[in-house]
């Protein structure tokens, strides 16, 4: 057993070397090693994220995300001027699908963002304070969960005027009563656990309880929750997009082009297919992660 | 001689249910040990949760130095929490996992203040030197450690607020038996050397002798015998103290049984709780609960007492 080190260390060991010290930063390291699937998800995330970032120096034709048109150069084919071909008012769909990284990026973070602290501040007050609190907490939540999401979502959409941002509003505004269910239960069960009662006779205030010992134990669940959903946001916002709710041309959005190139599929196949295959590479991306993580902060696995 | 705890006729109820019946407890300073003895079930816990202020008390008084714990509050509670510490059970459930051993230990010191910012860490060593850990320890998180050293750092931070008096609720019931002895050896170290009181909890006869000058036994919630501990394991009066003496097991020594332990008897809802598993039982036993009373330099309550006390001299 590696983990059960014997009570005298040489202390020579205490500086350590640096891959000790990554696993001191994150004790789950050593054992996100062993999950692959986490490792080539990283990869495949981090490239789209770095593609986003870079989207105005690694594109070839940058003006193309936005408003041009070129009429001389609608819907060409994929060549070596234009590697995904181009779209039915002539912009470089190659160009469009990498900046499409930064809309679909954009709003994985704002939905996960304003759901996780929307979600968190909820769940973690039910779950500590309880009593009639929880009670009127949680109601609020279940009348949120009682609706289908993606209708919720698309009524909303529909009421706002469609735009990415509107659209990654009326995500989060369905989103976030599943992190407040998980929350309250972390936060509940940590309530029973030693280490509160501890805290509590050590004379912790309930904010340092709340800040120091509840919102770290039930945090993680959380994150491993918001890297599953990442794919999933990815496909709402496309679909609310695609049913026109969502991003307008020209914003390069994944989810609009594919309802844009929907009625060329059978002459312009390269109009639909490229941003479908970001949404598909994007969504496996964030669910290998999502997966991986979950395999390790998993307890029964016994690699947290 | 004034009593730095003292517990008069303190109930204690989950919900409808009173599990604690009217108890007695009195530690002087110390250094000094009160031991609780009894099974599980027998309300143990839950008194130590009640000292602790972690359980409402229903009725009675909890006396901490003559101020009333039951009614502290503020900066008085945050006092009394300096005064009074507690080691858990279970050394693991009692860390937070995503805590070092540093940052735990510490906790109590950047909580109350005692010790500036820039010499936690020093004092925190000094403390885990004290429990006889090593310092590297200190960068490590709870999974990383064993079991013995998990409760030697929740003792290390109960006593980082020098507390003037220590609960433990079965400090080594989790342990192996030489671990357990080395976290016996710790806690009577710091019995001399920090002048420490301490109520110990436990079910184990053999730790309560060692670390205990009184001891309380106690059944279904209430007190059935109590005095010095010496007295009481030498020659136990009530019938339920006799049946725990006589169950230790010693190697080498076959001794009788005196009494049937029937594990799940039922409680009585009338006279002695002990009465359906007693084999000294009489009528009276069931039908009127006894009072405790003076026997041969201890308290005891049982119909009985002064029936066994004369065939024991």
């Amino acid at each position: 057993m590696s983990r059960q080190t014997p009570d005298l260390l040489p202390a020579a060991d205490l500086a350590g070397e640096p891959r000790r010290r990554l696993s001191r930063i994150w004790p789950g390291w050593g054992s996100a090693k062993r999950v692959p699937l986490l490792i080539i998800g990283s990869v495949l995330g981090a490239l789209v994220v770095l593609a986003g970032l870079l989207a105005p120096w690694i594109t070839p034709y940058p003006q193309d995300a936005g408003a041009v048109v070129h009429p001389a150069q609608t819907l060409l084919a994929p060549s070596a001027a234009h590697w995904f071909g181009t779209d039915m008012v002539g912009r470089d769909i190659f160009t469009r699908v990498i900046f499409g990284a930064r809309v679909s990026l954009g709003i994985v973070v704002l939905v996960l963002v304003v759901s996780a602290v929307v979600g968190l501040t909820v769940g973690l007050a039910a779950g500590f304070f309880g009593g009639w609190l929880d009670s009127v907490l949680m109601r609020v939540t279940d009348v949120f969960l009682a609706f289908p999401a993606l209708l919720l979502s698309v009524a909303l959409a529909a009421v706002l005027s469609p735009s990415a941002l509107h659209a990654a509003m009326a995500i989060a505004f369905t989103w976030w009563p599943w992190y407040a269910r998980l929350a309250r239960g972390q936060a509940a069960s940590i309530r029973r656990q030693g280490y509160s009662d501890a805290a509590r006779v050590l004379g912790a205030s309930r904010t340092r309880q709340l800040v120091r010992h509840v919102l770290p134990n039930a945090a993680t669940p959380v994150f491993v929750q918001m890297s599953l959903d990442a794919a999933g946001i990815i496909l709402t916002a496309a679909t609310l997009s695609y049913l026109g709710l969502g991003a307008q041309d020209p914003t390069p959005e994944w989810g609009l082009m594919v309802a844009q190139g929907q009625p060329l599929a059978t002459t312009a196949w390269w109009v639909i297919t490229f941003p479908g295959f970001a949404i598909l590479l994007t969504a496996v991306a964030f669910n290998f992660v999502g997966d991986g993580l979950q395999t390790v902060f998993d307890p029964k696995r016994g690699l947290r | 001689m004034s009593d730095l705890l003292l517990v008069q006729g303190l109930r204690l109820s989950y919900g409808e249910r009173e599990v604690v019946h009217g108890v007695d407890l009195r530690v002087p300073a110390g250094p000094y040990g009160l031991g609780i003895i009894g099974e599980s079930g027998s309300g143990k816990t839950t008194i130590a949760r009640a000292l602790l202020k972690l359980h409402p008390a229903g009725s009675g008084s909890v006396t901490f130095d003559g101020a009333d714990v039951l009614a502290l509050k503020g900066s008085a509670l945050s006092a009394y929490r300096r005064d009074v510490q507690l080691v858990f059970q279970d050394g693991d459930g009692a860390l937070d996992p995503r805590m070092s051993v540093l940052s735990s230990v510490s906790e109590p010191l950047a909580i109350h203040d005692t010790v500036p910012k820039a010499q936690r860490r020093e004092r925190v060593a000094a403390l885990l030197d004290e429990v006889g850990l090593p310092i590297d320890i200190m960068t490590r998180y709870p999974h990383q450690l064993s079991g013995g050293q998990r409760q030697r750092v929740v003792i290390a931070r109960a006593l980082a607020l020098e507390p003037r008096l220590l609960v433990l609720d079965e400090p080594t019931s989790a342990l192996d038996v030489t671990v357990q002895e080395r976290v016996l050896q710790l806690v009577e170290g710091l019995r001399e050397r920090r002048q420490l009181a301490y109520v110990l909890i436990s079910h184990n006869l053999a730790v309560v002798d060692r670390l205990c000058e009184s001891s309380v036994v106690l059944y279904e919630g209430a007190v059935m015998e109590s005095g010095p501990t010496r007295d009481l394991l030498d020659s136990p009066v009530h019938p339920y103290t006799r049946a725990l003496r006589s169950a230790v097991p010693e190697i080498g020594v076959h001794r009788p049984a005196l009494t049937r332990i029937t594990a799940g008897a039922s409680v009585p809802s009338t006279g002695c709780p002990y009465s359906e598993r007693c084999p000294l039982v009489l009528d009276i036993c069931r039908a009127q609960t006894p009072a405790l009373r003076d026997v041969g330099g201890r308290q005891v309550a049982c119909h009985r007492a002064d029936d066994v006390a004369n065939l024991l001299a």
